[in-house]
């Protein structure tokens, strides 16, 4: 290569160096963070302190927003106990499910590969309307659910969305429907179990249950921990499923966190009150992170730690 | 290495290219922020709209906006639109990042607010110098745009809350409702209708402050009071016997129990589980398109020892100019197209509403087709002297905190989680003129 002389080959070399490359691809990334992320994120902790409509400025008011959360807003604490409920119920069972549903899979047949997509389907379709608007309908007080109850002679006149006993349990069972993504990741570690381990133990004379709580489930808990803080990050952000189908009632029994921060901020214009109250479950979150990171050593197995 | 500097150029070259995007964008608004006004490439002004509503209007608006730019061709309108939940998050996004629409629809409970808070420009000069020409406009109309005394905001036309009913299903019993029914009467077919079809009523048992008005206004008061700063009544005795009348519509099987809806939209509701819904007056032609039954209109019940009549006449939305917008002539010039050229009446009839300009309202008036007649002959109706009374004020801006409280407590009611009314509803007041105390000393 020839070298050129003046400011092109120093353009050239600045060019050249890896750093640079990478920077530049790097970029319209570091751009979006900046516009998209970093920058609504802490104008949104600048705005929880303050009184915004979004029509006149916002008004600093320093910790008003958070006292009202805390010690005036009822629904603050409704909405609070609703999340954390559908929270420890939902993420336990949507695990379960999606991991035994990974076991069955995980046994090559014919059809498996048509299994495997139809139990990922309803994850794939999972924030949508049609979904939402679907569930609304099959349990409707005479949609499908009803009816078929009425078939086995059953109680059928449960409006299972309107009374308060069975709303949110319903809003969960859709979630937990919903436990493709976790059954893929479940089904894949499970694959990548070396056969090995499996043949020793039934030369050991060890059964399936057996193997399956000494080898199968140890050997997943960097699997099952990762899904686990997937799952409750999630759950504590739940939002759509009370929004499209039951907008928080019956009697607030519905009503996640998320959909009266979005009262607040959206219906209410509280924009500052809304921030506040997104920046209270940032840290709730951050929380159960960390407690679950640090119980983690105890019950997480990782091979390569030759424990 | 000539690859890596292919690469990172390419790469450069994406980027250059986006911020160019950037760049001219800006070039554009800076060339627009000069003295004379919004100016395009080609000399024209710009004029942006924004308008809520349904796939018919938008159609209909756009093909209004072309006529209006053939009309005035130094105008170049740029058209946006939403449904009405997304334009509730939109108009304010847009209002917040300095990018206030030209000419944008409004809302009359809305009204006060966006006025208040200076985001609206004052119209008055213009219908004064005779560029926005109201002289076909009766007064109360005007006023219903004035806000503090000035006008900011011009009714696209005049609307009033109807009722809703299943004409099909009251004929086939051989009942009638009277144009302007009583409770009573209302009741009496809600329950023949309920026990031949099952259908129910919803506007008894719907229990929201939208409802107490309607029942309130009987006896001359509104939910709000005239300032805006506290509840319009302060005998919570209305409370208690909206809320008894629910519960009796429940018991009883006629009114709609609580998480017994089964419709997924309004004009659903209609079809599967009530016979009745209250309404404004132009979403008739709306109502029978989307539900395919033959669905009439009457007035709201009214209360037998009422002293005022409860209904009123209803701005069905207006056109506003923003308080910062460079192009205000252009945009009074759109609105005064919209108030009294028969132009735009041969394309948008009266899906907002029947005209506020009366020569317009003679002008449309033979062509309409048959929803379109009914609704104005309503209109006509209603606007006989003693079938209305004033419309209440605007809503205060911490109306729909006030709105969602009620909600609350009445949700609690109709589960039967309440059962001292009489304290609930004495409780429910106290909470709203602190929150309504509040938001007026805010303002």
């Amino acid at each position: 290569m020839k070298k050129k002389a003046g400011p092109g080959r120093r353009l050239a070399s600045v060019l050249n160096r890896d750093n640079v490359a990478g920077y530049v691809f790097i970029l319209p990334f570091i751009i979006g963070l900046l516009v998209f992320t970093l920058i609504p994120f802490l104008t949104s902790l600048y705005l929880s302190f303050t009184e915004y409509n979004v029509l006149s400025p916002a008004k600093w008011i320093g910790l008003d927003n958070y006292k009202e959360m805390f010690f005036e807003d009822p629904l603050f604490w409704t909405s609070f106990k609703v999340t954390f409920k559908f929270a420890f119920i939902q993420v336990p069972i949507k695990l379960a499910v999606s991991l035994l549903v990974a076991l069955i899979l995980a046994k090559a047949t014919r059809l498996t590969g048509f299994y495997r997509s139809a139990f990922y389907i309803p994850s794939l379709m999972g924030g949508s309307v049609a979904i939402a608007l679907l569930w609304k309908q099959l349990f409707s007080p005479n949609g499908v659910i009803n009816q078929i109850l009425g078939v086995l002679g059953l109680p059928d006149d449960t409006a299972w969305l309107g009374d308060p006993k069975t709303a949110l349990g319903t809003l969960i069972a859709l979630g937990v429907w919903q436990f493709g993504s976790s059954m893929l990741i479940f089904l894949a570690a499970i694959k990548n179990i070396p056969y090995s381990y499996h043949e020793a133990a039934i030369v050991d004379g060890a059964g399936p249950v057996r193997r399956f709580f000494a080898i199968t489930l140890p050997m997943l808990t960097p699997i099952i921990f990762f899904n686990l803080i997937n799952q409750v990050i999630g759950a504590f952000q739940a939002f759509n499923s009370s929004y499209l189908i039951t907008q928080g009632r019956p009697l607030n029994t519905t009503l996640y966190y998320g959909v009266h921060l979005y009262n607040k901020a959206f219906d209410q214009f509280k924009m500052g009150y809304g921030s506040a109250m997104a920046w209270f479950m940032l840290l709730v979150i951050a929380f159960f992170t960390a407690l679950i990171f640090r119980s983690s050593s105890a019950w997480v197995y990782y091979e390569s730690e030759g424990k | 290495m000539k690859k890596r500097v292919f690469a990172t150029l390419c790469a450069g070259m994406i980027l250059a290219g986006s911020l160019a995007g950037c760049g001219g964008a800006s070039t554009d608004s800076a060339a627009g922020g000069n003295s004379s006004g919004a100016q395009n490439a080609e000399g024209k002004t710009t004029l942006n709209v924004l308008w809520w509503g349904s796939q018919t209007r938008h159609e209909q608006t756009t093909a209004m906006l072309e006529k209006f730019e053939e009309l005035n061709p130094d105008i170049d309108v740029v058209m946006d639109y939403s449904d009405w939940d997304g334009y509730w998050t939109k108009l304010p996004a847009q209002v917040a990042g300095g990018q206030t629409p030209d000419v944008f629809q409004m809302d009359y409970a809305y009204l006060s607010q966006y006025a208040n808070n200076g985001v609206l420009a004052e119209l008055d000069s213009y219908i004064a110098d005779g560029s926005l020409d109201m002289s076909n406009v009766e007064q109360n109309i005007l006023d219903s745009g004035t806000v503090n005394g000035k006008v900011y905001a011009i009714s696209t036309g005049t609307n009033a809350p109807v009722m809703l009913y299943r004409k099909d299903l009251v004929d086939e019993l051989g009942l009638e409702l009277p144009m302007n029914p009583t409770l009573t009467q209302y009741m009496d077919v809600a329950k023949a209708v309920y026990e031949a079809t099952g259908l129910r009523d919803t506007f008894i048992t719907g229990c929201t402050s939208a409802n107490l008005n309607f029942y309130l206004r009987n006896y001359g008061m509104n939910f709000f009071n005239d300032e805006g700063n506290g509840l319009g009544f302060d005998d919570p005795q209305y409370i208690v016997d909206m809320w008894e009348l629910a519960l009796k519509a429940q018991e009883e099987g006629w009114g709609l129990k609580p998480g017994e809806g089964t419709s997924t939209t309004a004009f659903d509701s209609m079809v599967v589980e009530a016979w009745s819904r209250q309404q404004n007056s132009n979403e008739l032609q709306a109502y029978r398109d989307a539900t395919g039954k033959d669905i009439s209109m009457v007035m709201i019940p009214t209360m037998e020892d009422a002293t005022t009549p409860n209904s009123y006449l209803k701005p069905a939305m207006y056109w506003c100019v923003g308080a910062d917008s460079e192009v205000k002539d252009a945009a009074v010039r759109f609105i005064n197209f919209f108030t009294n050229n028969t132009e735009c009446y041969d394309i948008v009839g009266i899906e907002r509403a029947v005209p506020i300009s009366s020569e317009m309202r003679e002008y449309v008036a033979p062509n309409l087709d048959e929803v379109s007649q009914e609704a104005v002959d309503f209109i006509d109706y209603v606007s006989q002297p003693d079938k209305t009374s004033p419309i209440m004020n605007p809503d205060p801006a911490v109306g729909n905190e006030v709105d969602e409280l009620m909600n609350q407590y009445s949700e609690q009611v109709r589960y039967g989680e309440i059962t001292d009314l009489q304290a609930a509803a004495q409780q429910f007041m106290d909470e709203a003129n602190q929150i309504l105390a509040e938001g007026a000393a805010a303002e």
